[in-house]
C-alpha cells in the first residue's frame, strides 16, 4: 500500500476514532439548559404572555411573529390561532428559526407549552414564550370574554380591551354573566388535555 | 441559534439548480475518473477481479459520513435541516435484490450509465432507455404494488437508534468495517493478478 | 479519439472526492444525491403527455406531478445533466472517449444492448421499490446511517453476487 493512501486511512481512523468520545452531532443533543437562569425568567413572568397580549400581537401585525400550535392535527384544523403553525413537540429541535423570530407556543391547555419552551431555550433560542392556559385561555380571554354583573372597575376596563380585540377576531363578548357561571365555564374548559 | 448550514431558505430556484448542476459535474467526473463509466470494470466486481465499485462507494460513504458527523458536531452544520430519505424495511429489501440482480445484467448503475453514454458507449445509453422504461411501466402499473410499497414503513430511521449505540460509535464501526473490506479487497485482487500472471 | 488513453485516478481517492461532493451537497443544499429520481421525473412527464388518463391513475407518479415542479427544473434532473457532461469531459480529456459497445468477450453487440436494456429496466423497478439507487441509496443514505439504505447496500450486493455466477457469459 502507498505512502499517499495511508495517509488517508490514518486520517480515516482517527476521525473515526474520535467519533464515539464527541458528543451528539445534533444541535438537539448538544442542548443545554441553565435551570438557574430558565427559573429567574419562570419567576420574573417573562416565559410567557397572556392570550390577549398575542391578540393585541396579532392585530398589530407584529414583524417576525411565529406562533406554534402543537395540538394534534385535528385539534388544530377544527380551531386554532389565526396566523399559527402546527408543528409536533418532537419537532421542535428541527424548526429553523432565525434569530430575530419571537415564537409563541400554545397547547391544549399549556402543559406541552411550557416543556416546548424549555426545549427552545435549551436549544439557544432567547424569543420564546408561550400561552399558560393554551388554546383555552384564548377561547376564553379572546373569543368569548365576559363581564360579570358585578364586575369591578379593573375587569371593566379588562372587558373593554377583551372586546375590542374579540370582535376583530370574531369572538362573542358577553356582559351580565353572573360570577358562578363564570368560574364553571373557565373550570369546564380546562378539564381536559396538555 | 441554528447553524450556519445547510443554506436553508437562502437559495433560490436558479441558485439551487446551478448548485445541482455543479455538484453532478463533479460526481460525474469523479466516477469517470474512476473508471466506473465501463461495465466491464463495474462488472469485474462481481467476479472477484476488480473492487473498483467497492472502493469509491465505501470510500465516498465513509468521507460524507464523517464529514456530516464533524460539521454536525463542531455547529457549523444542522443535521435536523438534512433531507434523510424514509425506510421501507420489506420494499427496499426487495427494491435491493432486485436492483442487484439488474445491475449485473447490465454492468451499470442509473449514474454510471450516465457518464458511459456520456463516453460513447451505447451499452450506457441503452441501459439509460431500459431505466427509463422500468420505471415507466412499473410507474404505470404501479396498482398491484403499491400495496407492498408501503409495508414496514418506519419514517426516518438510523442505524445508531436501531442498535441502540451513540452516532460516534455506528461511525466508528462503520469506518472499521470498511477498512477491513478494502483490506480483503486488495488481498483478493492480488491474488487474482498473480494467477493471471500478470 | 486521438487522445492517449490515461490511466485511471486510485480508487480511494477518486471514492474520497465523490464523498466530498456528495457532503457539498448537504451542507449547501440540505440533500444529498441521486439518479433514479430523476428518471422518476422524466417517465411521470413523458406518461402525463402520452395517456394522461392512466398516468393520473398512477400513485407514483402523481407524487411527482403534485409539486409541479417539470423535469428541467427538478433538482435530480439538472444533476444527471451534470453527471453526463461531467463524465464525457472527463472521459475526452482522458483520451477515454470512444463509440463502443461495451461488452464481455463472448458476447455479440446486439445481445449485449437486449440485456443492457433488460438490466436497466430490472434496475428500475428495483428503484422504484427501494426509492432509490446506489446514488440515492447507497451513496446519500449510506452516509446519513439510514437503515433502509444500509438494507438496500447488503440486498444489492448479495443479490448480484449470488446472480453472476449464472450470468458469467455476459462477462467472462
Amino acid at each position: 500500500m502507498n505512502a499517499e493512501r495511508r495517509r488517508l486511512a490514518w486520517v480515516a481512523v482517527v476521525l473515526a476514532a474520535l467519533a464515539p468520545l464527541a458528543e451528539s452531532p445534533f444541535a438537539a443533543g448538544r442542548a443545554r439548559v441553565d435551570v438557574a437562569q430558565l427559573a429567574r425568567q419562570v419567576e420574573g413572568e417573562e416565559d410567557h404572555v397572556t392570550a390577549l397580549e398575542l391578540a393585541e400581537w396579532i392585530k398589530a401585525r407584529r414583524p417576525d411573529l411565529r406562533i406554534l400550535d402543537l395540538r394534534p392535527p385535528a385539534q388544530y384544523d377544527s380551531l386554532h390561532i389565526p396566523g399559527a403553525e402546527r408543528v409536533p413537540l418532537d419537532s421542535l429541535a428541527a424548526l429553523h428559526l432565525r434569530g430575530r423570530e419571537t415564537v409563541v407556543l400554545y397547547s391544549e391547555a399549556g402543559a406541552h407549552a411550557a416543556q416546548g419552551w424549555v426545549f427552545l431555550r435549551a436549544l439557544g433560542h432567547s424569543h420564546v414564550v408561550f400561552l399558560r392556559g393554551g388554546i383555552y385561555e384564548w377561547i376564553d380571554q379572546v373569543l368569548n370574554p365576559t363581564l360579570a354583573i358585578d364586575a369591578t372597575p379593573v375587569e371593566r376596563v379588562r372587558y373593554a380591551r377583551a372586546s375590542a380585540l374579540s370582535r376583530y377576531f370574531g369572538g362573542t363578548p358577553v356582559t351580565g354573566v353572573p360570577r358562578v357561571e363564570q368560574a364553571k365555564s373557565v373550570v369546564q374548559l380546562r378539564r381536559r388535555g396538555c | 441559534m441554528s447553524a450556519p448550514l445547510p443554506l436553508v431558505g437562502i437559495l433560490g430556484e436558479r441558485s439551487s439548480l446551478a448548485i445541482a448542476l455543479v455538484i453532478g459535474l463533479a460526481f460525474g467526473t469523479a466516477l469517470e475518473r474512476a473508471g466506473l463509466g465501463s461495465a466491464r470494470k463495474l462488472a469485474g466486481q462481481f467476479y472477484l477481479t476488480d473492487f473498483a465499485v467497492l472502493k469509491v462507494m465505501f470510500s465516498a460513504i465513509i468521507t460524507a459520513m464523517l464529514g456530516l458527523f464533524w460539521l454536525g458536531r463542531l455547529g457549523v452544520l444542522d443535521l435536523a435541516q438534512v433531507y434523510v430519505p424514509e425506510t421501507f424495511l420489506v420494499p427496499q429489501l426487495a427494491g435491493g435484490v432486485i436492483f442487484g440482480a439488474g445491475f449485473v445484467l447490465a454492468g451499470l448503475c442509473p449514474g454510471t450509465s450516465c457518464v458511459a453514454a456520456a463516453s460513447g458507449r451505447i451499452d450506457g445509453a441503452m441501459t439509460m432507455l431500459g431505466m427509463f422504461a422500468g420505471v415507466l411501466a412499473t410507474g404505470a402499473w404501479f396498482g398491484p404494488i403499491a400495496g407492498f410499497a408501503q409495508r414496514t414503513a418506519l419514517g426516518v430511521r438510523r442505524l445508531p437508534d436501531v442498535v441502540h449505540v451513540s452516532y460516534g460509535t455506528t461511525i466508528f464501526a462503520v469506518v472499521a468495517a470498511a477498512l477491513g473490506a478494502f483490506y480483503i479487497a486488495e488481498r483478493i485482487e492480488r491474488r487474482a493478478r498473480h494467477e493471471v500472471g500478470t | 479519439m486521438s487522445r492517449p488513453a490515461q490511466p485511471y485516478a486510485d480508487p480511494y481517492f477518486a471514492g474520497v472526492g465523490l464523498g466530498l461532493v456528495l457532503l457539498g451537497a448537504f451542507v449547501l443544499v440540505g440533500r444529498g444525491l441521486g439518479a433514479s429520481g430523476a428518471f422518476a421525473s422524466a417517465a411521470s412527464e413523458v406518461a402525463t403527455v402520452v395517456a394522461p388518463a392512466q398516468a393520473a391513475k398512477s400513485p407514483y407518479f402523481a407524487r411527482y406531478l403534485a409539486d409541479g415542479v417539470p423535469p428541467w427544473r427538478d433538482w435530480l434532473v439538472v444533476e444527471l445533466l451534470g453527471v453526463a457532461i461531467g463524465g464525457g469531459v472527463s472521459a475526452w480529456l482522458a483520451g477515454r472517449m470512444r463509440r463502443t459497445v461495451e461488452r464481455g468477450p463472448r458476447l455479440s453487440g446486439r445481445t449485449r444492448l437486449a440485456f443492457a436494456f433488460a438490466g436497466g429496466g430490472t434496475m428500475g423497478l428495483g428503484a422504484v421499490l427501494a426509492r432509490g439507487c446506489t446514488s440515492g441509496q447507497a451513496l446519500t443514505g449510506g452516509a446519513l446511517l439510514s437503515l433502509g439504505s444500509w438494507v438496500f447496500i447488503c440486498a444489492a450486493f448479495a443479490a448480484a453476487y449470488a446472480v453472476a455466477p449464472l450470468l458469467r457469459r455476459l462477462w467472462t
